[in-house]
């Protein structure tokens, strides 16, 4: 098998060899960072979302126009 | 099943208090007096539905604290029954707001729905729940039996547009409409349920793939239609997998990579090679046994609790049946007890249904533990499952804990027997995989 591991070593490109370097605490404070990103992210979508949503109903939009007070 | 820890615990609280806000919400939302009628019913079911599709969301996304607290097994299950709940709560919500705004408008059904489909939002909320509808129609047994794995597991995931079409409904509801705080609590669950999803359906695999560049080394028969994938990698210590986990892979071939199979590792993993063994149970699964070597693997995990960490009594009862030996033949090889202490009894109808067979004895020979092969129709007495049976196998089960892996027929005829007897449900671990 350790033949195998080898031959397939040496069939990693040069780009990829970059990972053998990293070390892992550097790869798992990386996925940290990323993962208070994603969620910083998410948050500042939800606020903003959440800002900018509808303040009045469509149906109260209808009821205004005086169509149908339906409450849905 | 295990029962739920501390932070499990407080976690099903919150859902399940959110769930009444939710709820309590729908009543705020609707006009005063409150009465009882289409109306009422649409705001409730509508937040309700609302509410339970996120969580469905969260409870799917993989996230390894949901899997570690509650386990894949539990989470799956939740899945199953919030899935069409969710599907139903929609469904009633569409109805009765249909019923209710024809009754307002003094308008018959066609003439409502029409006006309904007509306000803003409402086009893409419907399309959402008509996807949604079709996705619980094709889970259906019966229905689900036509299907092949790979075309219900691609139909499955249009959930997350169908979800993500009923978003702008819910926020521009009456319920929630003019309310900023709740519009923005609202929006932040929906944000972070597909952040999770993100984050862990899609950043780690494809992290996993780059860090660890997992290939196919070998594919192996072991048997008529059961083969082992072998596969290697770099760094996969830093994966910690344990002995009785999954992974749901997914080979990047042409013909496979649209579809993630969960499947057990069948050797303790070691820093460079991981195997899994297949039973081909479709044309899906069965082309995996020509995959090519070289073949990139998206692997997602490891998941599952089935682990010796569960391990609470001094000796242990591995059951398998079929290809479920995957998970015990590992776990027999390192459940970390003195083999005078671990019996492994593994059924199947045939002798070269037996996988892993010259495996397993070799580590029974090695470790002095004990397997026990029950082959042959399950009428035959002496392939008798029953708690009593088990008991005569091991001497006495109540210093055991058990650690069960078959087809649902084998696992629910052994639990069966086993919580009739009075084993205690904490001390039977298992796992359950549906395809």
């Amino acid at each position: 098998m350790s033949d195998a591991a080898l031959d397939y070593g040496r069939r990693i490109p040069r780009i990829a060899r970059l990972s053998v370097a990293v070390s892992p605490s550097l790869i798992r404070w990386t996925l940290r960072l990323v993962t208070v990103l994603l969620f910083g992210a998410a948050t500042a979508l939800g606020v903003n979302v959440g800002m900018n949503a509808p303040e009045i109903s469509p149906t109260s939009v209808v009821q205004q126009d005086g169509v149908a007070t339906p409450d849905l | 099943m295990r029962p739920l820890g501390i932070r499990a615990t407080t976690l099903v609280v919150l859902v399940y208090l959110g769930a009444v806000l939710a709820v309590l919400q729908g009543f705020v939302g609707s006009e005063l007096p409150i009465t009882f009628g289409a109306s009422l019913i649409s705001h409730l079911a509508g937040m309700a539905a609302g509410y339970g599709a996120a969580i469905m969301l969260i409870l799917m996304s993989r996230s390894p604290w949901l899997e570690r607290d509650l386990g894949a097994h539990r989470l799956a299950r939740w899945h199953a029954w919030t899935g069409p709940l969710v599907i139903l709560l929609s469904v009633l919500h569409a109805v009765a707001a249909v019923v209710a705004w024809a009754k307002a408008s003094s308008n018959h059904l066609v003439a409502a729905m029409r006006d309904v489909l007509n306000l803003p939002g409402l086009l893409t909320a419907t399309v959402g729940t008509v996807i949604l509808v079709l996705i619980g129609f094709s889970s259906l047994r019966m229905v689900r039996r036509h299907f092949s794995y790979e075309r219900w597991h691609f139909l499955h995931l249009l959930t997350y547009l169908a979800v993500g079409f009923g978003f702008a409904h819910q926020l521009a509801g009456p319920d929630l409409a003019g309310r900023r705080w709740l519009q923005i609590a609202w929006a932040l669950l929906y944000t972070y349920a597909f952040a999770l999803v993100l984050r862990w359906r899609v950043v780690q695999p494809l992290f996993q793939l780059w860090r660890h560049r997992l290939r196919v080394e070998q594919v192996r028969q072991e048997a008529p239609d059961v083969m082992s994938v072998l596969m290697s990698g770099q760094h996969l210590d830093e994966l910690r997998a344990e002995p009785g986990q999954f992974f749901r892979w997914r080979f990047l071939t042409q013909e496979t990579w649209r579809s993630a199979y969960p499947f057990s590792l069948s050797a303790p993993p070691t820093r460079n090679l991981l195997r899994i063994t297949i039973k081909a149970r479709g044309d899906g699964t069965r082309r995996l046994f020509a995959i090519p070597r070289g073949t990139l693997v998206f692997a997602e995990g490891p998941y599952g609790a089935l682990t010796r960490r569960r391990r609470r009594r001094p000796r242990v009862l591995l059951i398998a049946g079929g290809v479920g030996i995957t998970p015990m033949r590992t776990l027999f090889e390192e459940i970390g007890l003195p083999g005078k202490d671990v019996t492994l009894v593994y059924r199947a109808s045939k002798e070269q249904d037996l996988v892993l067979k010259h495996e397993l004895d070799e580590i029974a020979e090695r470790s002095g533990a004990r397997v026990v092969y029950l082959v042959g129709p399950s009428s035959d007495a002496r392939n008798d499952m029953s708690a009593h049976a088990l008991n005569r196998i091991v001497g006495d089960l109540s210093d055991h804990d058990v650690y069960l892996c078959g087809s649902p027929r084998l696992a629910s005829r052994v639990r069966d027997s086993l919580m009739d007897s009075g084993f205690p449900r904490h001390h039977l671990h298992e796992e359950r995989f549906t395809f």
